[in-house]
C-alpha cells in the first residue's frame, strides 16, 4: 500500500523556537511564509530555504498568515489581539487592527483589496468575522470594519475566501461549514459533514474546491460554490491540515495529537507522517515521515512539484517529489 | 347573625310561593349509583369473606363440655396469623353431639388465611392429631376439575434455527466478536484473510462486554437486569437470565449451565450473589452466597459438567448436577487447602495443602465421585505451589517454590504427575538458570505446558534460554494447537511480539504492535489478533490480524475499539483415523484451496478496479462541470486583478522580467588526485 513519496532529502527551515501554526506559499511559489507560537513571522525562499526576512512586531503567538496575489502585502493574526498588515518586501508594518480577542484566521480576497479575519470566543467576547476594504484608508485608521458578523453558536476555527471574493467559507468548532457573504454577512450556505472541530480549510489552486481537515480524523473535499460534499478521506488520527495538489488528483494530510494529549512518550523518532490520498479513489497511497511531533500545517507548492509541512517541533520541511510520485498510479 | 326564623317577613313578597314538591306520579331518573355511588361500593358483597376462610381438618372431636377448651386452644394457635373474625365448629347430630373433626375459621383478610395455611398445615397438636389446613376456596377448585382430561396447550416450538450455523461456512471462516465505539456497538465478523466480513452488527447489544460459551454456541451479553444469550444463524435471543447488577459469568464446559455473579443480590435468608441457571430451560437452579469475587470463577467445573466445586476456608464443597446438591450431602473438610484444580480430561481434582507444624505440604489427586485419593505427594519447605494441567489431562505440572533448609533464597522446581501411567509416577525437574529471570522461568514452564506427549524430551533439550532472555516480554500465548507461541510485551512494553516455533526453538518473526493490550489466537491456531483496546489506551484503537508465523495480514481501525473475542469451536467430530487420512491427502486439498484463493483474489481486484473506475468517472464529471464554471468566471477574475491573467503560473509571461540571481544550494568537497 504505502510507500515513501519523497526520498530526496528535504530542505529544513529552522527559524522558529516553538510550534509552527501556519505556512503559506505565495501565488508564484517562490516564497514561503511561516508563523509560529514564538511571535515570529518568517518568509523564506522556497528554492533553497534561505530566509528572506522576519516581520517583527507581534507580542503574542501567531495563528495565521496570508499573502496577496501580487505578493505585495502580508497579513498576520495573533493572540496579542491584533491583525497586522505588512509590506512584503520591506517588512514594514503598514497597519495594526486591534481586536478584543485573539485573531484566529485571516486572508486576502481574490483581488487583494478586501481582508477578512475572525476573532476567538474569549474573555466574554464572542467570535466575530470582520471585513475591511483596504481601498478605504478611513476604515483602517478608525479600526472600523465595513462589516462585522457575529458567530454566536460555534466559533470559527479556520476560513478561506470564495473564488470571486463574494463570500468567505468558514469552518467552525462544531464541524459546521458556513458561507458568509462579504457584502451582507448573511449565511449563504451551510453544511455539517464533520462532527468535530474543523482544524483547517484550504482551497484548490483554481479555487473551485476546498478541503477541510477535522479533529474527527477525516478530511473532506467540497465544491466551493455549492458546498456539495465530493469526497472523504479517513484516518485514525485527528487531521490538523490538508491541501489539494495543483497538478495531480492527490491530497496531502498532516495530523496527530498535541503533545499534551499524548499520555505516553513515543519512543519512535520522527513518527508523525504526512499522508497522501488519491483524491478520486479516497485511498491512501503514500506517506512521508520526518517530523518529531504532530504536523500542524501542510501546503503544496503552486507548481505541484513539491510540498511543505510545518510541525509542532518548530521545523518546516520542504519536500520535492521523486519522479516516481508523478508516475504512480493505482490500478484502475 | 340572626336565625332566619326571627327574621321579619318581607312584606313585599306577595305572590304565592312556588311549589317545590314533585307531582304525584313523578318518578325520577336518577339511579342509586349516581346518588349513593360511594356508599354502594361499601355494600357487603355476598361472596366476600370466602377467600379469608380456612378449613382445619384432624381437629379432635369433643363433646360440648370440652368445646370451650378446644376453642381456646385453636384460638391460641390460629390467632397468630391474624384476627379471627368468625368460627364454626360443626357438630354431629345437633349441638349436643361431638364436633365433626373439622372446623371453619374466618380471618380479616385473605393474606392472613394464606399465612395460616402456610404455617399451620402439618402442625402436630398431639400424637393423634396433625392439622391439615386449607383455604376454603381450594375445595371449590379441586371439586370443579372436570372429569374429562384436557391435554395441556402445546407451547409453540421456539425454533432458533441451526445453532451451529457458523460452523457450516463453506470457507471455514472463524467468527469473532468486536466491541467498539466504547461499547456502543458490537459486531460479529467472519474472519477472512483479506478483509473481515460482517455477519451481524448491533447498537447497544451489551452494556459492558460479551462472552462466548466454551463451545461457541452462545454469545452472552451483559445488562443491568441480567444477561442474555444469543445464538443461531441470526443471533436471536435464546434465553434471558434475570440477575440484577450481574458483573461476572461463567459457563459449564458442556454448555448446559451458566453461573452468574452479582455483588448486589445477597441476603442472609436468600443468598443470590451467585446463581446457577439451566440454559435450555431458563430455570434458576440454585443460588449461593459469595463473599468476594476476587478469584472468579468461584465455582470450577469438571470437564463433563457433572460436578462443580468451590473452595472456602478449610473446605472443599463439591456439588453434582443436575440436582445442584452437595455430593454425598456434605463438604470435604481439608484443613488449610490453598488451591484446587479439575483435570481437563477426567473427573479428578488436584489440590494442595501447605505445611502444618510437623505435617509436610502435600499435593493430592482425588477421584470423583468416589472421593478416593489416587495419589498423594509430600513436599518439603514449600513456599508456594501452582497447579497446571496439560490440555488433555495427561499430565499435571505443579510448580513448587521452596526455601531449602539453611538457605535464604527461593528455589523452583516442577513436579510432573504422569496421569496415564499406573499409580501416577511423579518426575521432579529442577529449574536451571536464575530464578529471577521471569522470562526464563516462564519459557521452561510453557514448554512443559504445551507439548504432549514429548514433555520430557522437549524440556531437557531447551537450549536457547539466552536468546529468549533478551526479549521484552511479559506474557506468553500458546497456539491452541500447540507448537507455536507468541511472546508479547503488552501495555507498558510497547507491544513487542516474538513469534516462536517451539519444535526447534526458532524465532520466526519479531514485530511490533505499538501499545498492544491484548493477544488472541483463533481457535484453529492459524491466525493471531493483537489489539489496542480503548479501555487501556485512548488512541490508535485497532486490531491487527497476523498469520501464525508473524506475517501481518490486516490492520483494522475501529473507532474506540474495546474488545475482540474469537468464537470457540466445539470439539472436532472427526475420528483420529479420519484426521490421519486428511493429513495424508493434504497436498491434494492444498491445490484446490490455492486455486480457490487465487480466484477470489482476482475477483477482489476486479471488484476494486471496477469501484475505482466508477469513482474516477464521477469525479471527472464533477471536475468538468466545475472547470466549466471556472472558465465562465474568467472575465470577473480579470476584472478583480486589474486585467492581469493569473489563471496559469505562466499566463502572464509577457509581463515577466528575467533576472538571474545566484543562490547557494549545496557545498561539496571533492579531493583532487593524491
Amino acid at each position: 500500500m504505502s510507500y515513501s513519496c519523497a526520498l530526496q532529502k528535504p530542505i529544513l527551515l529552522q527559524g522558529h523556537e516553538r510550534s509552527i501554526t501556519q505556512i503559506k506559499y505565495n501565488r508564484e511559489g517562490d516564497l514561503i511564509f511561516s508563523v509560529a507560537k514564538d511571535t515570529v513571522a518568517n518568509v523564506w525562499y522556497s528554492v533553497n530555504g534561505e530566509r528572506l526576512g522576519t516581520y517583527n512586531g507581534h507580542t503574542g503567538a501567531l495563528w495565521c498568515v496570508d499573502c496577496d496575489w501580487d505578493t505585495k502585502n502580508v497579513l498576520t493574526g495573533s493572540a496579542d489581539n491584533s491583525c497586522r498588515l505588512w509590506d512584503c518586501e520591506t517588512g514594514k508594518q503598514l497597519a495594526m487592527l486591534n481586536t478584543s480577542s485573539a485573531v484566529r484566521t485571516c486572508g486576502f480576497d481574490f483581488s487583494g483589496n478586501i481582508i477578512m479575519f475572525s476573532t476567538d470566543k474569549q474573555m466574554g467576547y464572542q467570535c466575530f468575522l470582520n471585513y475591511f476594504d483596504l481601498r478605504d484608508p478611513q476604515q483602517i485608521e478608525d479600526n472600523q470594519p465595513y462589516l462585522t458578523v457575529p458567530c454566536a453558536e460555534s466559533k470559527i476555527t479556520s476560513a478561506v475566501w470564495g473564488p470571486l471574493g463574494e463570500f468567505v467559507i468558514a469552518g467552525h468548532e462544531n464541524g459546521e461549514i458556513n458561507q458568509f457573504s462579504a457584502k451582507s454577512g448573511e449565511v449563504l450556505k451551510k453544511v455539517k459533514e464533520h462532527n468535530k472541530q474543523i482544524n483547517d480549510i484550504q482551497t484548490s489552486v483554481d479555487l473551485t474546491m476546498v478541503i477541510t481537515a477535522s479533529k474527527d480524523c477525516s478530511s473532506k473535499l467540497f465544491d466551493s460554490t455549492t458546498l456539495d460534499h465530493i469526497k472523504s478521506f479517513k484516518t485514525e488520527r485527528p487531521v490538523n491540515s490538508a491541501a489539494i495538489s495543483p497538478i495531480m488528483d492527490h491530497v496531502v494530510m498532516g495530523g496527530g495529537q498535541e503533545a499534551m494529549e499524548v499520555t505516553t512518550t513515543s519512543t519512535r523518532i520522527g513518527k508523525f507522517e504526512a499522508r497522501f490520498f488519491h483524491a478520486a479513489y479516497e485511498e491512501e497511497f503514500g506517506r512521508v515521515k520526518g517530523h518529531f511531533g504532530p504536523i500542524n500545517c501542510v501546503a503544496f507548492h503552486p507548481d505541484g512539484k513539491s510540498y511543505s509541512s510545518g510541525g509542532e517541533d518548530g521545523y518546516t520541511r520542504i519536500h520535492h517529489f521523486d519522479p516516481q510520485y508523478f508516475d504512480f498510479e493505482l490500478e484502475a | 347573625m340572626h336565625d332566619t326564623e326571627d327574621m321579619p317577613v318581607d312584606v313585599d313578597f306577595d305572590e304565592e310561593e312556588p311549589s317545590f314538591s314533585d307531582p304525584e306520579d313523578f318518578e325520577d331518573d336518577v339511579d342509586d349509583e349516581e346518588l349513593l355511588g360511594d356508599l354502594l361500593r361499601e355494600k357487603p358483597q355476598e361472596a366476600d369473606g370466602i377467600d379469608s376462610v380456612v378449613v382445619v381438618d384432624n381437629v379432635p372431636q369433643v363433646g360440648p363440655e370440652r368445646l370451650e377448651k378446644l376453642k381456646n386452644v385453636i384460638h391460641k394457635i390460629f390467632s397468630k396469623f391474624g384476627k379471627i373474625t368468625n368460627e364454626f365448629y360443626p357438630t354431629v347430630d345437633g349441638p349436643e353431639g361431638l364436633t365433626k373433626g373439622y372446623i371453619f375459621l374466618e380471618y380479616g383478610a385473605p393474606t392472613q388465611a394464606l399465612e395460616a395455611v402456610k404455617n399451620a398445615d402439618g402442625y402436630k397438636l398431639d400424637k393423634q392429631h396433625t392439622f391439615r389446613v386449607n383455604v376454603f376456596t381450594d375445595f371449590d377448585k379441586y371439586m370443579s376439575i372436570s372429569d374429562e382430561w384436557e391435554t395441556p396447550e402445546k407451547q409453540p416450538f421456539k425454533d432458533f434455527g441451526n445453532m451451529r450455523h457458523w460452523m457450516e461456512d463453506p470457507d471455514c471462516r472463524d467468527q469473532y466478536s468486536v466491541i467498539y465505539e466504547s461499547g456502543e456497538r458490537t459486531a460479529i465478523f467472519n474472519n477472512d484473510a483479506k478483509d473481515p466480513i460482517v455477519s451481524e452488527e448491533r447498537a447497544r447489544w451489551t452494556e459492558t462486554y460479551v462472552r462466548w460459551s466454551p463451545k461457541g454456541t452462545y454469545l452472552a451479553t451483559f445488562h443491568q437486569r441480567g444477561i442474555a444469550l444469543w445464538g443461531g444463524e441470526k443471533f436471536k435471543q435464546i434465553q434471558r437470565f434475570s440477575h440484577q447488577g450481574v458483573s461476572l459469568i461463567d459457563f459449564s464446559p458442556c454448555e448446559r449451565y451458566v453461573v452468574t455473579f452479582s455483588p448486589l443480590m445477597d441476603t442472609k435468608e436468600d443468598p443470590q450473589a451467585i446463581i446457577i441457571w439451566d440454559i435450555l430451560t431458563g430455570q434458576k437452579k440454585r443460588g449461593f452466597h459469595c463473599e468476594s469475587s476476587a478469584h472468579w470463577p468461584i465455582f470450577k467445573w469438571s470437564h463433563d459438567g457433572k460436578f462443580f466445586a468451590r473452595m472456602t476456608q478449610d473446605t472443599l464443597s463439591i456439588y453434582e448436577t443436575p440436582s445442584m446438591g452437595l455430593l454425598d450431602k456434605k463438604s470435604l473438610k481439608i484443613s488449610g487447602i490453598k488451591d484446587f484444580s479439575w483435570s481437563p480430561g477426567d473427573n479428578i481434582i488436584a489440590f494442595w495443602v501447605p505445611e502444618d507444624k510437623d505435617i509436610p505440604a502435600r499435593v493430592t489427586l482425588m477421584q470423583l465421585p468416589s472421593r478416593q485419593e489416587i495419589r498423594v505427594r509430600n513436599l518439603f519447605n514449600v513456599v508456594d505451589c501452582k497447579l497446571h494441567w496439560q490440555r488433555q489431562g495427561d499430565y499435571l505440572c505443579v510448580k513448587v517454590d521452596r526455601t531449602p533448609k539453611g538457605t535464604q533464597g527461593v528455589v523452583t522446581n516442577f513436579e510432573i504427575f504422569r496421569m496415564r501411567e499406573k499409580q501416577v509416577p511423579v518426575d521432579v525437574v529442577e529449574m536451571k538458570g536464575d530464578p529471577e529471570s521471569k522470562t526464563a522461568q516462564r519459557i521452561k514452564f510453557a514448554v512443559l505446558h504445551g507439548e504432549s506427549p514429548r514433555i520430557n524430551a522437549s524440556f531437557y533439550h531447551v537450549k536457547n534460554n539466552e536468546m529468549f532472555d533478551k526479549q521484552q516480554a511479559n506474557s506468553i500465548f500458546w497456539s491452541p494447537q500447540g507448537q507455536f507461541m507468541v511472546l508479547a510485551g503488552l501495555r507498558s512494553m510497547n507491544g513487542a511480539l516474538a513469534f516462536v516455533d517451539t519444535s526447534d526453538c526458532t524465532m520466526m518473526n519479531m514485530v511490533e504492535h505499538y501499545m498492544a493490550s491484548d493477544v488472541e489466537w483463533d481457535p484453529t491456531g492459524r491466525y493471531l489478533v493483537t489489539s489496542v483496546s480503548w479501555w487501556s489506551h485512548k488512541v490508535d484503537n485497532a486490531y491487527w490480524l497476523w498469520t501464525f508465523q508473524g506475517r501481518l495480514l490486516q490492520k483494522n481501525n475501529k473507532d474506540r475499539f474495546c474488545q475482540l473475542l474469537w468464537r470457540p469451536r466445539p470439539a472436532t467430530l472427526l475420528t483420529q483415523d479420519s484426521i490421519k487420512v486428511i493429513k495424508k491427502d493434504l497436498k491434494k486439498y492444498s491445490k484446490i484451496f490455492e486455486q480457490k484463493d487465487r480466484l477470489s483474489q482476482s475477483k477482489a481486484s476486479r471488484e476494486l478496479v471496477d469501484k475505482r473506475r466508477s469513482m474516477m468517472e464521477d469525479y471527472r464529471t464533477y471536475r468538468e462541470a466545475a472547470l466549466q464554471q471556472h472558465h465562465e468566471q474568467k472575465i470577473a477574475r480579470l476584472q478583480l486583478r486589474g486585467g492581469v491573467d493569473t489563471d496559469e503560473l505562466d499566463s502572464n509571461t509577457d509581463d515577466w522580467e528575467e533576472e538571474t540571481i545566484e543562490f547557494f544550494i549545496n557545498e561539496e568537497i571533492i579531493p583532487l588526485g593524491e
